[in-house]
């Protein structure tokens, strides 16, 4: 009888210690949380830096001047350190527009956000473009 | 009977491990969506404030073009088109931004020259736009309206000198949207013989910038009438074109 006692004893713990362990793996297994609130607050602060150039119209006079280097200084500045960026100009016919890469470093390999903003140039000729601006925390 | 209690032990842990399991699964899930729906709603208001900014822009930029000459219907085809743009660049869901060009006086087609001979110049664009924004979580309705407007005051003394020769003095004050604003051109003419002449070098022709939309303007001519007309040809810095006549008076 006490034999018998101390075997479903061990079964029992046995069966605890597998079932705490299948526990851990599953745990372990499950798609660890995509940091949202990082892309988010990324994707917030490319948008803001976006809105902030067009504001007084320079972003879409240094669009229709073609100074691709000029915009990439404007980005440089008003973008945080550690973002790495890559802006794409588009026509209002989704034609790219920017003839080099405005970027600073690559964000290819990265976990990126993509913000997308529409602009109207204040010149005697309005003009209207699409930026795709995609950011990636360097390093 | 002891047995049994024993026995019961190992159903009590498993149903910790899966009630936890349960919550934590439950927790991830509740997290990551608040952090979308956080997500989509600041990229709604992001598209929202870029959406303004443009119509600002093309209605300063629609000014601009028929106040340099362009015709005055360009404002109702440059709201079209970004109405167009925009319907096709939002992702989130169905996009409309329809506009009401003012038309109640003194506006026809949403704009006002009123270009004075009492040293008052007014170029002016007015427009309602209304903004509807639909996905599967939000409807968003906005109203919002651009008053863009260019004002100029002319103000302008003289003294006779000796014969006809008569020293101008004239003032000019530059308003966008009623608050000061700086000038890209400022052109002044005098009128004599009924032509109007731009002053130079050789009419001692000085003008001074105060930095604050206030600009002074002096020159010497030779004017036989007692009765000079002067005119502030301005250009502010958004390339709005704005002009304004007054009689000078004799100091």
């Amino acid at each position: 009888m006490f034999d018998q006692r101390g075997q479903i004893r061990i079964i029992e713990a046995f069966l605890s210690i597998a079932v705490v362990f299948s526990a851990v793996l599953v745990s372990a297994n499950l798609p660890s949380s995509p940091n949202l609130s990082r892309q988010h607050s990324l994707a917030s602060i490319g948008a803001q830096a976006l809105v902030e150039l067009d504001a007084g119209g320079t972003l879409a006079n240094l669009i229709v001047q073609q100074d691709w280097a000029g915009i990439k200084q404007a980005l440089d500045v008003i973008l945080p350190l550690g973002v790495s960026f890559n802006l794409t100009v588009f026509n209002e016919e989704m034609q790219q527009v920017n003839s080099q890469l405005i970027q600073n470093s690559n964000v290819l390999g990265r976990e990126a956000v993509s913000v997308q903003h529409v602009l109207a140039s204040q010149t005697l000729s309005v003009k209207f473009f699409v930026l795709r601006l995609q950011l990636g925390w360097a390093g | 009977m002891r047995q049994r209690r024993n026995s019961g032990q190992i159903l009590l842990i498993a149903a910790f491990i899966m009630a936890s399991l349960l919550v934590s699964a439950q927790i991830y899930i509740v997290d990551t969506g608040k952090i979308t729906s956080e997500s989509s709603s600041g990229a709604l208001m992001d598209f929202i404030l870029g959406l303004e900014l443009g119509s600002r822009h093309v209605v300063v930029g629609s000014l601009a073009n028929i106040t340099n000459g362009g015709p005055t219907n360009v404002l109702a085809i440059n709201l079209q088109r970004w109405s167009s743009v925009l319907s096709r660049q939002y992702f989130f869901g169905k996009n409309t931004l329809s506009y009401a060009l003012r038309e109640t006086s003194p506006y026809t087609s949403g704009i006002r020259i009123d270009w004075g001979t009492n040293g008052i110049g007014i170029s002016s664009a007015y427009s309602n736009f209304t903004c509807e924004l639909s996905d599967r979580e939000t409807e968003v309705d906005r109203a919002y309206f651009e008053n863009i407007t260019t004002t100029v005051t002319v103000e302008s003394h003289y003294l006779i000198l000796s014969g006809d020769a008569k020293q101008v003095n004239v003032t000019v004050n530059l308003l966008n949207e009623d608050k000061p604003a700086l000038a890209n051109q400022i052109i002044i003419y005098f009128r004599r013989a009924n032509s109007w002449q731009i002053p130079n070098a050789d009419n001692n022709y000085e003008i001074t910038d105060y930095g604050n939309g206030t600009y002074t303007a002096s020159f010497i001519a030779n004017i036989p009438s007692p009765t000079i007309e002067v005119s502030g040809r301005v250009i502010d810095q958004r390339q709005i074109l704005v002009q304004a006549n007054v009689t000078s008076a004799q100091i």
